[in-house]
């Protein structure tokens, strides 16, 4: 136990699922992954008081009728049918949220505790795009079970990466360089894709009309793109296990455009006053709240944490990630414009470097176990799998979104109730991703 | 000419009959070819399948549109038993127009007859509507979205967004309607004020998708409350959910008439 808390310290749990008699952790430390097997039986020993990034995990695995021994709150996360009750807060006004939006956006629900104006506390009850999508990948092979992976969060070609790798490993088969590289420029062009809609969508929610459009004009044309090398407009249909399904031609010329175009368009537009006036100093989540809650991608990156999974993948020779301090609104702005840019670089340069040779290796039926983690736009993708005669016997997935949520709950306190679509369109959250 | 267009619908806009087609580079929705479905190929279809879209039942194989995920690998592996249809004039207001119904015996499809009209009381001018996501991964609320922005530009046909459903003539439902999500959706639906309509957009909408065989869905909009225009796509493009508001509102025909585009 002393072990699992000194990893706990100084890293981050990536996941924690049930796992044989109990269950397994996995938290990264120094950059490198550590396991820990804990409990027996079905009882574990909770361990959110000390370390809350693993709050909402506990929960899960509690919902899934494991006993968590001595945890400050156990709350339903995805179950609507056990009960829950919301904190009160005695004298403050509570206003109620959703789960339907005034917006196109998926369901949730958020209960503001108000004083006047002022958000003094915000509690998010998810679990409304609950499908039970882990449950029914069991018995599945490989690729049905792959359509699901796509389908867990809104980025399908990082969850069918992150998926394929990890039946890939468990089948001890790698796909050809030509696959691996057509992959990661896909990859990069969702990322792009994803942080253009956030940069958008920021842009609307401050009534800043024309980077909306700007922004969005070149957003709806890089999908274009998206559809050319995957044949589907968000890159699904496109990974298989063993490689790629197909090769298509995106305009390579094109996309230095859009880059270049970007490239004067993004800086100016974020140093306009209306911007800055809107996203400086707004929704601030700070370093130590980011380290201790175990936020990742660009939501951690904005906070001052220089962790990108791409530092350790060897298709990035040198990565150097998009890192700002504030913590803000404008931070993860500039951190998204910064990406982008840098997922156009790389799309452009995988795709002019994919060598020759074929798309996929045929997999085998087999047994085994694999994980396997990629760097999505959102942040962290986590899959692991264990395959039993060729049928998925096990799958846990986590989205980005599911370390993140609760960023928001931090930004928003102390701001005033009006700017709450700002900070969450700032974090731009999957609610289906997080309700697996 | 170009000058004119431009003055017509606008620099980025692009013609109704522009949003409507399936670009060249993409696969787009499959189609039987009742000639070449022999033994072999009917087989060889159903295990190729990742999603379960083909059936074979009594002398009829069938393809199901609203269970295609739109990969294509049948069309790659069997291309005399399936063909290509190149066009977004796929929203129907009867599921059975979804299902390709080929008679093996007489090697032809099944005319299930002509469909019902859409309903006359939302043959609207302008059309307000309010859209439910309710446990779709959020692509195909992001395709309605982007049916407002330059290039489709809904607003010229007088379609748009609204937030309240006491101000919608319609709503459009996405995915496969969670277990969590069934009384907020019917709750927004019993908010709205007469006539409405309901159009259900994408696979997961019409059907369950992928999810179908899942306990914590209703697998299809019309489970929960009446449907009148389902989308078929993985998620739909933004042309073919705009043909089935203007499908809803009375403004084209239905096109796709047991699964073939007539």
């Amino acid at each position: 136990m002393e072990a699992v808390k000194e990893a706990l310290q100084e890293g981050r749990p990536v996941a924690y699922f049930p796992y044989g008699e109990g269950a397994l952790l996995l938290v990264e430390r120094r950059r490198s992954l550590e396991a820990f097997s804990l409990g027996q039986g079905r009882r574990l020993p909770s361990l959110a008081g000390e370390f809350p990034s693993l709050d909402w995990f506990e929960r899960t695995l509690w919902e899934r009728g494991l006993e968590l021994v001595g945890h400050p709150g156990l709350r339903p996360l995805r179950r609507h049918d056990l009960p829950y009750a919301f904190r009160e807060f005695p004298h403050l006004h509570e206003v109620p949220v959703g789960p339907v939006h005034a917006g196109i956006i998926e369901p949730g629900h958020f209960r503001f505790s108000v004083l006047g104006e002022r958000i003094l506390n915000l509690e998010i009850r998810l679990g409304y795009q609950h499908r039970g999508l882990l449950r029914i990948m069991l018995g599945k092979g490989p690729e049905a079970a792959l359509l699901l992976a796509e389908r867990a969060g809104g980025e399908p070609v990082a969850h069918a990466l992150a998926f394929a790798e990890a039946c890939e490993r468990a089948l001890g088969i790698e796909a050809p360089p030509r696959a691996q590289y057509l992959r990661r420029a896909a990859l990069e062009l969702e990322r792009a894709f994803g942080h253009l809609g956030h940069l958008a969508g920021l842009f609307t929610d401050i009534g800043y009309a024309y980077g909306a459009t700007q922004v969005g004009r070149i957003r709806a044309l890089l999908q274009g793109e998206v559809d050319r090398l995957t044949g589907h407009r968000y890159g699904r249909n496109f990974i298989r296990v063993g490689g790629v399904w197909r090769e298509g031609g995106p305009d390579l010329e094109a996309l230095s455009r859009y880059q270049k175009e970007l490239d004067w368009l993004l800086p100016r537009l974020l140093k306009h006053p209306q911007v800055l006036d809107r996203m400086r100093y707004v929704g601030v989540v700070r370093r130590v709240e980011a380290l201790a809650l175990g936020f990742v991608g660009p939501t951690a990156r904005a906070s001052g944490v220089e962790r990108d999974l791409r530092q350790d993948d060897a298709l990035y020779p040198a990565f150097v990630p998009a890192v700002r301090q504030g913590g803000d609104v404008l931070s993860r702005a500039q951190v998204y414009a910064e990406e982008a840019l840098q997922a156009l670089e790389y799309a452009q340069r995988f795709l002019r470097q994919r060598a020759e040779g074929p798309l996929a290796v045929e997999a085998e039926a087999g047994d085994g176990e694999g994980m396997a983690r990629v760097e999505a736009g959102r942040g962290e993708v986590f899959w692991f799998v264990r395959l039993e005669e060729g049928r998925v016997a096990q799958a846990e997935g986590v989205d980005p979104s599911f370390k993140n949520w609760r960023a928001l709950e931090l930004a928003v306190r102390g701001e005033g109730l009006p700017d709450f679509p700002l900070c969450n369109k700032s974090f731009d959250l999957s609610y289906a991703g997080n309700d697996l | 000419m170009s000058l004119l267009r431009t003055l017509r619908i606008g620099v980025l806009a692009r013609a109704l009959e522009e949003i409507l087609k399936v670009p060249s580079h993409a696969f787009g929705y499959p189609l039987l070819q009742p000639k070449g479905l022999s033994q072999k190929a009917r087989e060889g279809l159903v295990k190729v399948c990742p999603s379960g879209a083909f059936v074979e039942e009594e002398g009829i194989f069938s393809l199901d549109l609203a269970r295609c995920v739109g990969c294509g690998r049948c069309a790659l592996a069997y291309p005399e038993a399936v063909g290509e249809m190149k066009t977004l004039e796929v929203a129907v207001v009867r599921r059975e127009d979804l299902v390709q119904r080929v008679d093996l015996a007489a090697q032809a499809f099944l005319d299930p007859g002509p469909p019902p009209p859409p309903r006359p009381e939302l043959r609207l001018p302008t059309l307000a509507f309010r859209e439910v996501s309710a446990g779709d991964t959020g692509l195909s609320d992001s395709e309605i979205a982007l049916l407002g922005n330059p290039f489709n530009d809904m607003g010229r046909f007088g379609f748009q967004v609204v937030a309240s459903p006491r101000h919608a003539d319609a709503l459009l439902v996405t995915g496969p309607v969670s277990r969590n999500m069934a009384e907020a959706l019917e709750r927004t639906y019993q908010a709205m004020p007469e006539p409405k309509g309901v159009v259900a957009v994408g696979n997961e909408a019409i059907a369950g998708g992928v999810f179908a065989e899942s306990q914590e869905v209703w697998a299809g909009v019309d489970k929960v409350v009446p449907v009148d225009v389902y989308v078929p796509g993985d998620p739909p493009r933004p042309g073919a959910i705009l043909h089935g508001l203007l499908l809803l509102t009375g403004r084209v025909v239905q096109r796709l008439v047991g699964g073939v585009v007539r």
